[in-house]
């Protein structure tokens, strides 16, 4: 399926069946960075000197050139006379936005009306913050520094990754990718929640930094959006459908206000209402 | 120029490259669109100075590859598969007929095609093709490599006798 795995050997310099071609006369990578321009003075002038006594390799140099110009050919074709429009609909505008934002509060005030008539005072409270946000900060203070063990299951198995860890909050947990915002997932852990097992997942940038999605049931059931500052760090969380979820990282609330939102929105949750 | 101005005129490459990886004008005009409009609602995940290009590829990439699981039984051998219904070109450039490289093209996993295009039609630097691929330039090159010599040999004794079913070769995280 994938053959990748052969790259480990070519770059570990193993000889032998990784490249048949290229194993004899120029590498074959060479050659390839060769055709795109991919090398500078000094490698570009001793493949072409290369070249001169290898007609095995300046066959497939040209064979390669060909198929470029060929490929190139086929995906400019003129196109049919109609160019099919393409129509960019912008989601949600702001003022869709603000109305649906009234909505949503013109909605708590009549629930918290309803609800104010019959549940007696101590109920409503909540508590400030969220006991769950302050442990998922907590969390990532403990965690997000580990350079060793950051996560307990690698990204690299992310299907037992999701398995074990919704086999123990009992909910098919899914996370969403945060690639375009330069983060990938490096794998979670099984942690101890207010009452009951609560998960880390950790994303981290190509310059290291971190973020964690913390992940816990509880028994409550409200749509805010709240932020707790700590020191550097920043979570957002929001309670969906009796779940709990706390995005934290140290990088600016206005980016990881963005971010906590499409992380709401990829799981089901009604960012709208925070708007 | 304005975010949106830079996003509608990458449109015309990004175009291209759908068709060119999916092989389904339709498909390729519905992914083209799903990714401005993400790319617009996204765009404070893009991150100023760095290549647009790559940047809107690489969303196009990962929704192809949603929409590739979702209809992952397609093969490329069955008769009704996308790319049969493209018009084939007839034009011969180098000694290649063209119809003959667009069907090994599709022969090809996607994988092979993925890389093949971006860096051979769409011109990205291997640093370039290695961001939107997600994999190190080191696998980028042998991938490369692998693609081309692949495509050589359809292309010497053609695809006829090579049925390479559409598969997902690997998932985003």
């Amino acid at each position: 399926m994938n053959d990748d795995h052969r790259d480990s050997e070519r770059q570990a310099g193993v000889p032998g069946k990784a490249d048949e071609a290229g194993e004899k006369g120029i590498d074959s990578q060479m050659l390839g960075a060769f055709v795109d321009g991919e090398l500078d003075e000094t490698q570009r002038a001793a493949v072409l000197a290369a070249l001169e006594h290898d007609p095995e390799a300046k066959a497939r140099v040209a064979a390669w050139r060909a198929q470029k110009t060929a490929l190139r050919a086929l995906c400019n074709q003129p196109e049919d006379a109609a160019a099919p429009m393409i129509i960019v609909r912008a989601r949600a505008t702001w003022p869709r936005r603000l109305a649906l934002a009234a909505g949503w509060l013109a909605a708590g005030i009549a629930i918290g009306v309803v609800a104010g008539t019959f549940v007696p005072e101590g109920l409503r409270r909540h508590p400030e913050p969220a006991t769950f946000a302050r442990r998922a900060d907590i969390a990532y203070a403990v965690y997000a520094p580990e350079v060793r063990h950051p996560v307990e299951v690698g990204a690299a198995d992310e299907t037992h990754l999701m398995n074990w860890l919704s086999k123990r909050l009992g909910r098919k947990l899914s996370v969403p990718s945060l690639r375009e915002y330069g983060y990938s997932l490096v794998g979670g852990r099984l942690l101890p929640g207010e009452a009951g097992p609560a998960a880390q997942f950790m994303y981290e940038s190509a310059a290291g930094a971190r973020l964690t999605l913390y992940v816990a049931h509880i028994p409550t059931d409200e749509t805010a959006f709240r932020l707790l500052r700590d020191g550097d760090r920043r979570t957002f969380y929001w309670v969906s459908d009796h779940f709990g979820y706390a995005l934290s990282g140290p990088i600016s609330e206005a980016k990881l206000r963005a971010i906590a939102i499409e992380v709401c929105s990829a799981l089901g949750g009604k960012p709208e209402s925070w708007q | 120029m304005s975010f949106e101005a830079d996003v509608i005129g990458k449109l015309p490459q990004l175009r291209r490259y759908a068709r060119a990886l999916t092989g389904d004008a339709a498909w390729a005009d519905d992914l083209v669109q799903d990714a401005a409009e993400r790319a617009l609602v996204r765009r404070k995940a893009f991150e100023p100075g760095s290549n647009l290009r790559a940047w809107l590829f690489t969303i196009l990439r990962n929704l192809y590859i949603d929409q590739l699981r979702a209809r992952r039984e397609i093969a490329m051998d069955d008769e009704s598969a996308p790319w049969r219904s493209l018009e084939a070109p007839r034009a011969e450039v180098d000694g290649l007929v063209l119809r003959d490289v667009q069907q090994a093209l599709y022969h090809l996993s996607m994988e092979q095609r993925e890389v093949i295009l971006l860096i051979g039609v769409e011109e990205l630097t291997y640093q370039e093709a290695s961001n939107v691929l997600e994999v190190p330039i080191g696998t980028v090159m042998s991938r490369l490599s692998r693609a081309r010599e692949h495509m050589r040999m359809l292309l010497d004794v053609g695809p006829a006798h090579k049925p390479a079913p559409l598969k997902v070769v690997r998932t985003k995280s």
